[in-house]
């Protein structure tokens, strides 16, 4: 291990330290690293963008020698635009950019959130029912029911009285069950996340001890 | 004019998706028209991130300038933004720390400390949810106590010890588990917010298409 | 106070303290757990052990530096198995923030442990702005949207992307992510396109997808370090998710025997009239 990589191994476990104190309280440190963090993210922004849409989307495909697409200096402009809402007294302008990208992703979103969601999660709800066996209808059955009263428990537009009313209370049951094995997996997650940084401190860190001394 | 020019833009810009969805874009004018704008979108897209970060600049700035409470961090702040945007823009034949690739400035302070940080914020939360399980975690009601069941049951299947565990009361208990909680009750649960959520993005979509739905641009 | 009353008003540092240490002790004595490998991990695997070799394979890096502890592992275990297939890998990211930095960092480990190629073997094409763009726009030219790869090399010049056009010319979609981004690869990709998908996702977000393998949307799921830690062991590369299920295990347990001590305390401290405390 040289020098310089232990190096880099104390500064990263420093800040991960600074993070960690925040578990004691609120401290000068953690907010010296978190504002640190805050800003190098930013600035990670500024070189990507630079490099992923200045550089190769728009400045090479314009000045290539072979075939230049001259006109790609349009969605150049649009973007531009969005800028302009930083300037109250022309703020409005960034709405035809803002309106280009709004229009584009809703015209996607019709055609995948029908094609891509709404009919094949219902057509597996229900071809299921006829062409699965006892056990595979059972459970099919148990998907119905499952699907139609959390379907109906977040229905607000009509009180949840009578039939309705049976049919959501029947989805809140389902959705606790759902919402426990959320839990259960929200649990892994997290500790997944905390075991990456330990693991780090106790081999990296505190191995790099070795080498020093 | 303010509003109009955005609507008619909008309903353009998206109506390009519907309808070339129905023909081969391989093969008509249409697909290639479909091809630009996306890439239009992508890049415009890129600068609402410029945009972003020009934004906390000048909050940071204001603060600095106006030497408000706590102004040292937001000078940190906007000395970390210069310190990693800079060298990443300059062009790398000026010299090996500049630019993005590995042992440029931007690409070690991304590895070493801004990825660090951000992991350890989200490893905090490992902290939290055992706090959390431990005071709010209570069977109050039915309701409550089907979801700790679940919980626990699921927490149990996840891990080997906890897998083991629940073998020794049945053999087929982990695999229960997984048919009936799983990809019985939870799969039909998530179904129904899928279906239900999809179904308010489409018809959203169809109102920003149309022009109903105008609060995306803001007031003004 | 009685006993029960001290417990449920217990300071919360306390119990961070018992986490530190469930995550400590399994690391000074470590102890290997054998991981069960679900139906949908080994559906997974065995979709593209099925591919003829060469085939050409989307991985996705889809996944911010927060989660790398879950989701790097899957990233490394699909590498292992591709390359070992001899599978022509390229890579896309969806996310700002650190996306082509993993990708360019993970992909270049693992080829060379492989002896492959880049512009030959595997390819990085890096980030674009507008994930659903950018998926929809791939569907018609991937040279579209991406004009080079991410150190700037453009893809003509790279042997491996010349024969591939769009979807169509992609036998397999690994998507490893740790948000949303997956249900447009669905819903966008598949949906339109046909391609095959399946997925590495975090834990929080896996329980959604259950419902797109049962659809055949999806093929195969990991979820979480354990869907990590199943698909090291299909592969045969044990690492750090393997690792990770003995403190898991702890933690696991830890957790359930603070809720459990939690409800005792929360009923013996109802008779006396507290009802526990709300975060």
């Amino acid at each position: 291990m040289t020098g310089i990589e232990i190096l880099q191994i104390w500064i990263a476990a420093f800040f991960t330290l600074a993070i960690f104190s925040f578990l004691y309280r609120d401290n000068a440190v953690y907010k010296f690293a978190e504002h640190i963090f805050a800003g190098l993210s930013a600035g990670y922004y500024v070189g990507l963008i630079w490099k992923s849409v200045i550089i190769q989307q728009l400045w090479e495909p314009m000045t290539r020698a072979d075939n230049p697409k001259w006109y790609l200096f349009i969605p150049g402009i649009i973007g531009a635009l969005m800028f302009a809402r930083l300037i109250p007294r022309i703020s409005w302008v960034s709405r035809l950019a803002l309106a280009f990208v709004m229009g584009n992703t809703a015209g996607v979103f019709i055609i995948s959130q029908l094609h891509g969601l709404i009919l094949p999660q219902m057509q597996d709800t229900m071809l299921p029912l006829l062409n699965g066996g006892f056990a595979g209808s059972l459970l099919a059955f148990i998907t119905v029911i499952g699907v139609i009263s959390t379907l109906v428990y977040f229905y607000f537009s009509k009180e949840h009285t009578g039939a309705l009313g049976v049919t959501a209370r029947v989805g809140v049951w389902f959705i606790m069950i759902s919402f426990g094995a959320h839990f259960g997996y929200t649990v892994m997650g997290r500790v997944s996340l905390l075991i990456g940084r330990v693991y780090f401190l106790y081999n990296d860190w505190i191995g790099s001890l070795s080498h020093i001394f | 004019m303010r509003t109009t020019v955005p609507v008619i833009i909008a309903f353009l810009s998206g109506i390009v998706m519907i309808v070339s969805f129905f023909f081969n874009p391989d093969r008509t004018i249409l697909g290639q028209i479909e091809s630009e704008v996306l890439v239009w979108v992508t890049i415009v897209g890129g600068f609402t991130l410029l945009l972003g970060v020009v934004s906390i600049t000048r909050v940071n700035f204001r603060s600095v300038r106006l030497q408000k409470e706590g102004w040292f961090f937001n000078l940190l702040t906007l000395i970390s933004i210069f310190v990693m945007a800079i060298p990443s823009i300059l062009p790398v034949s000026w010299s090996p720390l500049f630019g993005d690739r590995e042992g440029s400035i931007y690409d070690w302070l991304f590895t070493n400390v801004d990825s660090i940080m951000m992991q350890t914020m989200f490893g905090l939360l490992a902290f939290y949810i055992a706090s959390a399980a431990y005071r709010a975690f209570r069977a109050r009601n039915a309701e409550a106590t089907i979801l700790l069941l679940t919980a626990v049951l699921v927490m149990l299947w996840r891990v080997p010890m906890g897998e083991a565990f629940l073998r020794l009361f049945s053999d087929d208990l982990p695999q229960w588990i997984n048919s009936y909680v799983m990809n019985g009750a939870n799969m039909s649960v998530q179904r129904g917010i899928i279906i239900g959520a999809a179904l308010g993005a489409a018809s959203m979509s169809l109102r920003i298409l149309l022009g109903i739905e105008r609060t995306y641009m803001g007031k003004g | 106070m009685n006993f029960w009353d001290k417990i449920s008003s217990l300071d919360r540092r306390w119990i961070y303290l018992l986490v530190a240490i469930a995550v400590i002790l399994p690391l000074i004595f470590p102890a290997d757990f054998p991981v069960r490998i679900t139906p949908e991990a080994t559906q997974l695997y065995e979709a593209i052990e099925a591919l003829p070799d060469s085939s050409v394979v989307l991985l996705t890096f889809d996944y911010y530096p927060s989660s790398t502890a879950e989701t790097e592992p899957m990233s490394f275990a699909a590498l292992h198995q591709l390359f070992r297939k001899d599978c022509r890998v390229f890579t896309m990211t969806t996310i700002p923030l650190g996306g082509p930095s993993i990708a360019e960092r993970v992909t270049r480990t693992v080829a060379q442990e492989y002896g492959k190629q880049y512009g030959i073997d595997f390819v990085n094409l890096g980030y674009k702005a507008n994930y659903v763009a950018v998926l929809k726009g791939m569907g018609t030219s991937i040279e579209a949207i991406y004009p080079t790869d991410n150190s700037g090399t453009p893809l003509a010049q790279l042997p491996m992307m010349q024969n591939i056009r769009n979807y169509k010319d992609v036998s397999f979609i690994f998507a490893v992510a740790d948000n949303a981004i997956v249900e447009y690869w669905i819903s966008i990709v598949n949906a339109q396109y046909g391609t095959p998908i399946g997925a590495g996702v975090t834990a929080v977000s896996a329980p959604k997808y259950y419902s797109f393998v049962s659809s055949g949307q999806m093929t195969g799921l990991l979820g979480g370090m354990k869907g990590a830690a199943e698909y090291e062991q299909l592969v045969s590369k044990p690492a750090i998710a393997m690792k990770g299920m003995g403190i898991q295990s702890l933690i696991h347990l830890l957790i359930i025997g603070l809720v459990l001590v939690g409800n005792i305390g929360y009923f013996f401290g109802k008779k006396k009239g507290t009802r526990g405390i709300s975060v």
